[in-house]
């Protein structure tokens, strides 16, 4: 049961059309939508009847009435997402690698990648032995094309960005921002994309710098975001990874 | 339409940066419209609420593979209420393997709301649906929209459970032809 041949609306891809149909619907049982949720991962021809059905079939949500929310499920969400830090137990930690493990698997490549890269840069590192370094391979989002990679030593307090790909846009500037769990992200300042750019941390920024740390750019003002807080689209993220 | 669009869009990606102003705003633009999606397809109001706080938990935790522009930000997050709808739905229902096992499994999956596509093809579907007749439009309507099984389909138009099936999926072999066409 595995490939269905040529695409095309034939009998043969009928079944399996079908069948994702009624997967998107939600008529299989748990063990049957399990099982095509494994194929539609695997196999392209199912993923394109997927995206082919889900499309489709979404037209169908201005049938969903508006109903106002009953009172209290924000609060409980908040409450859930940002615990206190002392009743925070179990709280960011967990959550942030939930969240952000999908996004440092397809990093992964890039970021060894970014190693070798980052290594040819003839500077020399700082010799006290216990220096970490950190790189994170920021991957385009949204077909921004925009892509850099990090590197950060923590015996200088010094990220070196260079941009590996990416256009500079006029009258906007890109924004660069370190994100530390469910924290919101704090800004690092405006970066150039035709040169390499070297970033002091300050001692606050050093001490939350480490392996996970989520590094973004987004496409702001010129000037940057007035107000610390990130107003452009994402156009490049990636995590923090110890060479 | 198109500006409150691509607010809800901003909202989303802000709240990929763990923007949680930005995250507040979203859900009290666009709660209303998940606790429909809810409430509709679960059908008790306890229920329904109890989902819309876990969908926009995973909301929260999935806003960074949202894709701007590629698809509708609405149809990206009905179809995180909608999925999650379905899967409490099924999670309920009586069967012999493991379900909590599947129920897990379900949540990382193949990232069913990417394929939530911009809405040019809306009304494409309804045109569609208006070439099956009638009842048979308004089993892939109940399916998609009240979360109904083939058994509660069958029940509902009073015909045996084989025929909902032929009939249903042969809807949607005709749907997908008019559909291409």
């Amino acid at each position: 049961m595995s490939v269905n041949g040529d695409s095309d609306s034939g009998d043969a891809s009928g079944g399996d059309s079908t069948l994702v149909a009624e997967y998107v619907l939600g008529l299989l049982d748990a063990a049957e939508h399990e099982r095509v949720r494994r194929r539609i991962a695997a196999e392209p021809e199912m993923a394109a009847e997927f995206r082919f059905w889900q499309s489709r079939l979404s037209s169908l949500d201005e049938g969903f009435a508006e109903s106002p929310a009953p009172a209290g499920v924000l609060e409980r969400v908040e409450g859930r997402l940002f615990p206190d830090a002392a009743a925070a137990r179990r709280g960011g930690w967990w959550d942030s690698v939930a969240l952000w493990r999908g996004l440092a698997a397809g990093s992964v490549a890039v970021a060894v990648a970014a190693i070798g890269f980052a290594l040819m840069q003839p500077r020399p590192l700082d010799p006290d032995v216990f220096a970490t370094q950190l790189v994170a391979a920021l991957q385009a989002q949204e077909g921004s094309g925009v892509e850099f990679v990090a590197l950060y030593n923590s015996a200088t307090g010094e990220v070196r960005l260079t941009a590996l790909s990416g256009q500079a846009i006029p009258n906007r500037d890109y924004e660069l921002w370190y994100i530390r769990g469910d924290e919101p992200a704090v800004s690092m300042g405006v970066i150039p994309v035709d040169q390499r750019t070297e970033i002091e941390l300050g001692p606050e920024a050093q001490a939350k710098f480490e392996p996970g740390t989520v590094l973004a750019v987004t496409l702001e003002q010129k000037g940057g975001s007035p107000t610390g807080v990130a107003q452009g689209p994402i156009v490049a993220v990636g995590t923090a990874t110890p060479i | 339409m198109s500006s409150a669009v691509s607010e809800i869009s901003d909202l989303i990606a802000r709240t990929a940066l763990r923007d949680r102003q930005a995250f507040r705003e979203l859900y009290r633009l666009t709660s209303a419209k998940l606790f429909g999606v809810t409430f509709r397809i679960l059908k008790d109001r306890a229920e329904a609420e109890e989902a819309l706080q876990e969908v926009y938990v995973k909301i929260w935790r999935r806003a960074d593979r949202y894709v701007a522009g590629a698809y509708s930000p609405i149809s990206w997050l009905v179809a995180v209420a909608r999925n999650h709808a379905l899967d409490v739905l099924r999670a309920r229902r009586p069967r012999n393997d493991d379900l909590d096992a599947a129920y897990d499994i379900a949540d990382p999956g193949p990232d069913p709301e990417r394929a939530a596509l911009a809405g040019d093809e809306r009304g494409r579907i309804e045109g569609c649906l208006d070439q099956l007749e009638t009842d048979k439009a308004d089993c892939v309507r109940g399916a998609y929209l009240d979360g109904y099984t083939y058994d509660e389909l069958a029940q509902r138009h009073g015909v045996p459970l084989n025929t909902m099936r032929t009939w249903l999926r042969r809807s949607l072999i005709r749907l997908r032809e008019c559909l291409t066409a």
